[in-house]
């Protein structure tokens, strides 16, 4: 399907109808080859650290699907592929039913209807740009006039409560981490897109402001008929935030599901362990042993069979060998854990059913 | 408390940094007390002045450049008037603090071993070799695995919860009375954090420090302190015990906090938030320097700094429309 860009650069219909999922990733595979060191003899390689390392989900249409997990399971390495920010050792992402290239939609009709927030507020913006130019960059880049590029993003800063006059011309330096972080909501927003990927967007501010943002994408989300994939380290937020909830660890799914089941009955142990990580507000209810002891292991050589067995309270010894799919643990939930799937051989799987 | 018994005693403290251009007042009159044994948390938005408080308790800010008033003593010492060698002496064996990013704080070129052994040498009068057996005792202590092998590591080569347990060694070389941790878990994923907490608030009970906190994570301050003071724009506008602090909150402020913090809200509804920003410390108005967001000021608040009012002598706010007395009129 070829798009052309209109003049009034409006979000491009719909394809598949609602049944179809916006964003199709199948067997998503990142691996990146370590450098320096010494060439090792008779030609082994020399290790490959396993970002990500074979994830398949679907994104529905109008949904917020959440991804969380700790630091180096490769969720910003999966938002990054998906942006096509960089190039994927294996697998496939479909939008809307289409590949993406070798006759599919061309990246930059992709990239205009998929677009990203990161963390940094300061660093994903040009500091030589005002913010108004800033917002207008790309829709010139798609072949709106720069007059008609430039109404619009005075109306998108008001859409993100920034008075365009009062905040237009400033540089990004001129403003506060909560506003530059509008601004960079503003800029996605700016080529009327389908998708956008949150990565982080409010981990870098103040309690009193990430409220503020978290309202302002709710309401952005009714108001441009958008879908979230928003991934955050924060499980209160992407509790509040989310539909569904996608768990990752060591590069992999371990579980997904809607976000009520994941937090009210958690199917793998290390979603449990991760949920029962969150401090409390409650003095009263003070825990006196951490759920999980060490910090997540290297992905360069992750453990054999279920790579969460070395932290694992209710591993056995059939842990360390097979790799747990995928396997159902409810309606629209799945978990890769041996004691969801039935005849697995751990203690407490379900049995086979006669 | 009488005041031998006071681990630590600020009075109207206040901490100015003085440039050409400006003058930044980032804490202005902060008065506290904490008792041996006991956790104060510091719950702020950056620029509130808390890391800068914490930061007075060691005299750490910058020497020329900052003006620090007040009365401030850390078990027994007076740390306005200490001479710098002094202070040096004080820090490390008296107070000792932990930073928020354990990369930057601990020295890249030298072994964990060896920057414990050299904090246990500069203040102590002991051998290399009994040097060593401590660094290694104290590795064992923050639950460090292969603690003999970790002697000899450089900070790169290890993970954020372990240079963060081998900061808190250091801190602890030298057996201080008082702990000062600065945001420690805050770059740190969840699981490792709850794995901190639970460790300093160990190690604290163990050792019978008084350790003082400083937060912007509510949960953080939920799970570890006795009492907590929330700050903004450089004052203590609420101190109270943490439970009360939690269920309770009399500042509309630290309501505003509460309400802002994403826990057990029904999902989808909008989080209540605080309008606007924090004020400008070169520019602070004459009142209430939360009236300009507060949904509930009032034109008295804008003529004088509120006192800390409230029923309870243990629960305060510095707002005047909390019922009770102030503390002022009840000491008179």
């Amino acid at each position: 399907m070829k798009t052309v860009p209109s003049e009034r650069l409006d979000q491009i219909p719909d394809v598949g109808g609602p049944a179809q999922p916006l964003l199709t990733v199948r067997d998503l595979t990142r691996h990146f080859a370590l450098k320096g060191g010494l060439p090792t003899p008779f030609g082994k390689p020399r290790g490959v650290i396993r970002a990500v390392d074979g994830i398949s989900f679907d994104l529905r249409k109008g949904e917020t699907l959440g991804i969380v997990g700790e630091s180096g399971c490769g969720k910003s390495t999966t938002s990054r592929l998906i942006m096509s920010l960089m190039q994927p050792t294996g697998g496939e992402i479909l939008f809307d039913g289409q590949p993406i290239g070798h006759g599919g939609l061309t990246l930059k009709e992709y990239r205009r209807q998929v677009q990203m927030v990161f963390q940094d507020s300061y660093a994903s913006l040009n500091p030589r740009l005002t913010i108004a130019e800033s917002i207008a960059f790309a829709p010139q880049v798609h072949g709106m006039a720069r007059r008609g590029a430039v109404t619009r993003a005075r109306e998108l800063l008001a859409a993100v409560g920034l008075e365009p006059g009062q905040f237009g011309g400033r540089y990004p330096h001129e403003l506060s981490g909560g506003q530059r972080q509008r601004v960079n909501i503003a800029r996605a927003l700016a080529l009327r897109p389908r998708l956008i990927i949150l990565d982080e967007p409010v981990s870098a501010l103040d309690k009193s402001v990430e409220a503020q943002v978290l309202n302002l994408l709710l309401d952005l989300k009714e108001d441009f008929g958008l879908t979230y994939l928003f991934i955050s380290h924060d499980l209160g937020v992407v509790h509040h935030v989310s539909d569904r909830v996608l768990v990752m660890y060591l590069g992999q799914v371990a579980e997904i599901g809607p976000v009520e089941r994941i937090y009210a009955d958690a199917a793998h142990p290390y979603t449990a362990a991760l949920l029962d990580s969150r401090p409390s507000m409650d003095p009263a209810r003070r825990r006196t042993e951490p759920p999980l002891t060490g910090d997540s292991p290297n992905p360069i050589n992750p453990p054999s069979g279920c790579r969460f067995h070395t932290r694992c309270q209710l591993a056995e010894p059939v842990c360390s060998r097979d790799v747990p799919p995928l396997a159902p643990a409810g309606p629209d939930h799945q978990a890769a854990c041996l004691m969801v799937l039935s005849g697995s051989g751990h203690t407490q799987a379900p049995a086979l059913a006669a | 408390m009488k005041d031998t018994e006071k681990l630590v005693e600020a009075r109207d403290l206040t901490v100015r940094f003085v440039t050409r251009d400006a003058t930044i007042q980032a804490v202005n009159g902060v008065s506290f007390d904490l008792a041996p044994r006991e956790t104060l948390c510091i719950l702020g938005e950056s620029g509130s002045g808390k890391s800068v408080t914490l930061r007075a308790l060691m005299r750490l800010n910058p020497l020329k450049r900052t003006v620090v008033e007040g009365r401030l003593r850390v078990g027994g010492h007076d740390l306005i008037a200490a001479k710098e060698r002094t202070l040096s002496d004080i820090r490390g064996s008296v107070v000792s603090m932990i930073f928020q990013e354990p990369m930057t704080a601990l020295d890249p070129v030298f072994t964990i071993g060896r920057q414990i052994r050299e904090t246990i040498l500069r203040h102590e009068a002991v051998s290399r070799a009994e040097a060593n057996r401590r660094a290694l005792e104290l590795l064992e202590l923050v639950q460090i695995p292969s603690a003999r092998r970790r002697l000899d590591a450089y900070p790169h080569e290890m993970s954020g919860g372990l240079r963060q347990r081998a900061m808190i060694a250091i801190a602890l070389s030298c057996r201080p009375k008082l702990l000062l941790a600065d945001e420690p878990t805050t770059a740190l994923d969840a699981t490792v954090q709850i794995q901190i907490l639970l460790l300093i608030k160990r190690l604290q009970s163990e050792l019978g420090m008084g350790v003082i906190f400083v937060t912007h994570d509510l949960g953080v301050a939920g799970e570890v302190a006795d009492r907590v003071a929330v700050m903004y724009a450089g004052r203590f506008v609420e101190e109270g015990p943490v439970g009360a602090m939690m269920r309770a909150p009399l500042h509309p402020y630290t309501r505003g906090l509460l309400g802002a913090t994403v826990h057990d809200q029904p999902r989808g509804q909008r989080l209540t938030t605080i309008m606007g920003a924090p004020p400008d410390l070169g520019r602070l108005p004459p009142g209430c320097a939360f009236a300009p967001r507060c949904p509930s000021v009032r034109a008295g608040c804008l003529v004088d700094v509120p006192a800390l009012r409230g029923e309870e002598p243990t629960h305060q706010a510095r707002c005047i429309l909390v019922p009770g007395v102030p503390e002022l009129e009840r000491a008179a």
